[in-house]
């Protein structure tokens, strides 16, 4: 197997199966050496034929796999022929950093500049001008609606913009 | 992360491999400072560890001075910010980033009363 050690990080596996699923983690979790057919990691793997192809093809879109086609000489069927490139996940996760980095800095801003009402027994929260529209009664248990304070939402969205931007140095940089 | 490429640095260089790991990212001017060696020699040493892919560098200006900013390439980031308790960011394997969303939600409530 190849890439054992980006693979022996728990989020990278995580990653893998946010893209591919159940169905496809087995393929995603052991890439081989060098190039394979998905005939042969369908065999090997003792999966269906179309739920490894699913998982290449997924794979392929986040170009963390390749393929290459050969015409094999004696039945003029095409191979498909495919190469892992897991060498691009640290750089895909870097962009989801920024990414997440991002919508972070813009919910920040919504939850700084708006007010919120909780429905206790139904455990959901309100914008003021929808509890306003429900006229401060939840829609599905009737229950009033209380203010709520996002302190906590709010010091934990500062902390983690504050720990991407040191590990992302986007301060310095950009 | 990068166990092989590490095997073969000298003093000098894994000390300033080191540093950039753990400052998160240095200006070149303050690494060779901070190493006391020349700024010919910190220069020549960003250099290889910049070849070997073991860091990354953009120039900048750092007080009124041209200068590089190295910092850790992308297999050295801690990918563990990407987490909340053990929540995925939402966003990953989507084409767009809502900030609204639900799921975002869900990801920040587990942030606030989980990891924090």
């Amino acid at each position: 197997m190849a890439f054992e050690e980006l693979l022996s990080d728990p989020v990278i596996q995580k990653y893998l199966h946010e893209l591919v699923g159940p169905t496809g983690m087995p393929v995603a979790a052991a890439p081989p050496d060098g190039e394979v057919t998905d005939e042969e990691l369908a065999e090997e793997l003792g999966l269906e034929l179309n739920d490894v192809r699913r998982a290449l093809f997924i794979l392929y879109e986040n170009d963390l796999a390749s393929y290459r086609r050969v015409r094999d000489e004696d039945s003029g069927w095409l191979t498909y022929l495919w190469t892992f490139e897991y060498e691009n996940i640290p750089e895909n996760l870097e962009e989801e950093m920024h990414r997440l980095l991002d919508a972070l800095e813009e919910r920040l801003e919504y939850e700084r500049t708006h007010e919120f009402y909780l429905s206790e027994p139904a455990g959901i929260r309100f914008e003021f001008s929808e509890a306003m529209e429900f006229d401060f009664q939840c829609p599905e248990t009737g229950a009033p609606l209380e203010p709520m304070e996002n302190d906590d939402l709010v010091e934990a969205t500062e902390r983690r913009i504050e720990e991407l931007r040191n590990e992302l140095s986007v301060e310095i940089t950009r | 992360m990068s166990a092989v490429e590490e095997a073969d640095l000298s003093e000098a260089e894994r000390a300033a491999f080191d540093l950039i790991l753990e400052t998160r990212g240095i200006h070149q001017s303050e690494l060779w400072k901070e190493l006391d060696i020349s700024s010919r020699k910190g220069s020549r040493i960003a250099e290889s560890l910049v070849e070997a892919g073991l860091v990354r560098r953009e120039e900048t200006v750092y007080q009124g001075h041209n200068t590089y900013f190295l910092m850790p390439t992308a297999r050295d980031l801690d990918f563990s910010l990407l987490m909340a308790g053990d929540m995925l960011s939402p966003f990953i394997g989507e084409e767009e980033v809502d900030p609204r969303s639900d799921a975002f939600s869900q990801w920040l409530m587990n942030l606030a009363y989980e990891e924090y």
